[in-house]
C-alpha cells in the first residue's frame, strides 16, 4: 500500500504545480492574444464613404506583449529548470528571485 | 577494447560478441524510442499544420539529441525499478558475473528484444504505446524467465515510490487523468477567453504558442528517455568487465545514445502521429496549445518530484482532454479505448517476447544464441516494416482526413 501512498501524495502536487503552469500559463498567454485583436480596434467596416478602419487601441499592445513577456520568462526558466537538474543543480525559490544552487 | 579479445581465451571473446550484439540492440531500441515518440510532442503542432511535418520531425530530432547531452545525470540504475539485477550503485549483481557476465547479458539482450519488438507492433497498428513500458516489460519478462519471479522488484522496499506497482502502474494510471485534467481545464479557460476573437489573431498567435510549447515536450523528452539506454548499455559494459566506473557514462555510449534517439525522432512515427493529431480529436491550434503546455508541465514536474512516468500516456492524456474541454469537439473514444487498451498489454506483451526470447538464446547457450534471438530481431523488424509498406503513412498523407467522406482508393 505504501506506494499508493506515494503516488498520491505526489500526484496531487504535480496536478496542482501543473493546474498554474500547464494551464495558467497558456490561459495568460489567450488573454495576451485577446488584448491583442483589441489593439486593432476591431473589424474594418465598409461604409458608403468606403472602408472605415477603427482607431487603434495601444494600451491593448502593451497589455499583451506584458503577457507574452511573462509566458516566454516562465518558458525560459523551464528550460533552466531541465539544463540545471541535468547538471546536478536545483532552482530555488528562496529569494523571489529564481536562483541555482547544488542538489 | 578491439586488440583484447585475441588475447583471451574464447569464453570471454564470445562475451565480447555478445556484448556488441546487446550494444547494438540497445541502440535499435533507443532509435524505436524516437520514432515512437515524435508524436507526442509534435502531433499536435502537424495537425493544426502549425508546422510542416518534415519541419516539426527535424525540430524534434534537434531538441531530442540536445536534451540527451543535457542529461548528464547518472541513469545508471534505470533496471532497478523493475528487476533486480542491479545493486544499489548500479554494479551488476555479483552472482550474474560468474560465467563473465554473460547471464546478465542474455536478460538484458532478450528485454530490450522483447521491447523493440512490441515497439514495432504498436507502430504498425498506429497505437501510441509508452517505449518505457515496452522496455521494462522486455526487461521483467526476461528477468522472469532467467531468474525466477524472485528476480521482480514488484512493489520496491517501503521507502519511496518503486518497482512494478510504484514505477509502471501507478503513474500509468494517474498520469494521463492529471495530463488530461489540466488541458481540458486550459482548453477551456483559453476557449472563453477567445470567445469572439478574429481568426485571424487566434490562428496565428496560438501557432508560435504550440511550436514552444511542443519544442519543450521533445527537449524533456530527450532528457528522460535516451538516459535509459545510456543506463542500460553501460550496465552491459561493467557486466563483460568493460567499464568500471558506476559514477559515469562513456562519452561514446552518450553520444551514440544521443544520435540513435534523435535520428529514430527525426525518421519520425507517421502512423502514430496520425492517430494522435487526427484520430482522437480534430485539433484547433488552441486546443494544441493547451494539451501541449499540459504535457510539458506534466512531464518536467513529475520528474522533479520523482514521479517516473511516460511521455506517451501523458501526451495522450492531455490530447484526450484538449477534446474534452473544448465545447463541441467529439472525442473518438473507440480510437482512445484501443490506446488505452494497448497500454494495459504493453508490458506483460513485451514481457512475454521477452520471455520467449531469453528461453530461445539460453536454449542454445553462449553466442549462439545470443546471435539466434538478434536474428529473430532482424527478421520480425523486417517482416513489420514490409507489412507496413502495404498501406504506408507518411508526411504526404499523415494528415488526411481521418474517416474519409467519400471512397478513396489506396495507392502505393
Amino acid at each position: 500500500m505504501h506506494n499508493v501512498t506515494f503516488a498520491l501524495d505526489s500526484a496531487w502536487r504535480v496536478l496542482l504545480t501543473c493546474l498554474i503552469l500547464g494551464a495558467g500559463l497558456p490561459i495568460l498567454f489567450a488573454a495576451g492574444i485577446r488584448a491583442l485583436a483589441w489593439s486593432s480596434g476591431g473589424e474594418p467596416t465598409v461604409t458608403e464613404t468606403g472602408v472605415a478602419v477603427p482607431a487603434p487601441r495601444p494600451a491593448g499592445k502593451v497589455l499583451a506583449y506584458a503577457c507574452f513577456t511573462v509566458v516566454v520568462l516562465a518558458v525560459l526558466l523551464g528550460i533552466t529548470f531541465i539544463v540545471a537538474s541535468g547538471f546536478g543543480k536545483a532552482i530555488t525559490f528562496d529569494h523571489v528571485i529564481p536562483t541555482l544552487i547544488d542538489k | 577494447m578491439a586488440g583484447r579479445s585475441g588475447s583471451h581465451d574464447l569464453l570471454v571473446s564470445h562475451e565480447f560478441f555478445i556484448l556488441v550484439l546487446v550494444v547494438v540492440t540497445a541502440l535499435g531500441f533507443d532509435f524505436t524510442n524516437g520514432f515512437h515518440d515524435t508524436a507526442n510532442a509534435m502531433a499536435t503542432s502537424i495537425a493544426t499544420k502549425a508546422l510542416k511535418p518534415r519541419t516539426a520531425v527535424a525540430l524534434a530530432g534537434i531538441l531530442n539529441l540536445v536534451g540527451a547531452f543535457l542529461s548528464v545525470e547518472v541513469a545508471l540504475t534505470v533496471t532497478n525499478a523493475v528487476v533486480k539485477i542491479q545493486d544499489k550503485t548500479g554494479a551488476p549483481k555479483a552472482e550474474l558475473l560468474s560465467d563473465g557476465g554473460g547471464a546478465l547479458l542474455l536478460i538484458v539482450l532478450a528485454g530490450l528484444v522483447g521491447g523493440i519488438i512490441w515497439n514495432l507492433f504498436t507502430w504498425l497498428l498506429g497505437l501510441p504505446s509508452s517505449s518505457s513500458h515496452a522496455l521494462f516489460g522486455g526487461l521483467i519478462g526476461a528477468t522472469v524467465a532467467g531468474l525466477g519471479w524472485a528476480g521482480v522488484n514488484w512493489n520496491g522496499d517501503g521507502s519511496k515510490l518503486d518497482g512494478v506497482v510504484g514505477k509502471v502502474l501507478l503513474p500509468a494510471l494517474l498520469s494521463p487523468v492529471i495530463a488530461g485534467v489540466v488541458a481540458a481545464f486550459g482548453t477551456w479557460v483559453i476557449y472563453r477567453i477567445t470567445l469572439g476573437v478574429a481568426q485571424r489573431f487566434t490562428d496565428q498567435g496560438f501557432r508560435w504558442g504550440q511550436i514552444g510549447s511542443a519544442s519543450l515536450v521533445s527537449l524533456a523528452h530527450g532528457t528522460n528517455d535516451a538516459q535509459k539506454t545510456m543506463g542500460v548499455i553501460t550496465l552491459a559494459l561493467i557486466a563483460a568487465g568493460d567499464w568500471t566506473d558506476t559514477g559515469a557514462v562513456p562519452l561514446w555510449v552518450k553520444v551514440a545514445c544521443a544520435l540513435a534517439i534523435a535520428l529514430g525522432t527525426y525518421v519520425g512515427g507517421w502512423r502514430i502521429i496520425r492517430t494522435l493529431g487526427k484520430g482522437i480529436v480534430e485539433i484547433t491550434p488552441q486546443q494544441g496549445m493547451a494539451a501541449q503546455s499540459a504535457s510539458a508541465a506534466v512531464i518536467l514536474a513529475s520528474s522533479h518530484l520523482g514521479f517516473a512516468l511516460s511521455t506517451t500516456h501523458v501526451a495522450t492524456g492531455s490530447i484526450v482532454g484538449a477534446g474534452i474541454g473544448q465545447p463541441r469537439a467529439v472525442v473518438r473514444w473507440k480510437v482512445a479505448g484501443r490506446m488505452i487498451g494497448a497500454w494495459l498489454i504493453t508490458v506483460p506483451a513485451a514481457g512475454v517476447v521477452g520471455a520467449l526470447m531469453w528461453w530461445l538464446g539460453h536454449l542454445v547457450g553462449g553466442a549462439g544464441g545470443a546471435l539466434l534471438i538478434f536474428v529473430v530481431l532482424l527478421a520480425a523488424s523486417a517482416a513489420m516494416y514490409l507489412h507496413s509498406r502495404r498501406r504506408p503513412v507518411s508526411e504526404h498523407n499523415v494528415n488526411e482526413d481521418w474517416e474519409p467522406v467519400a471512397p478513396v482508393s489506396v495507392s502505393g
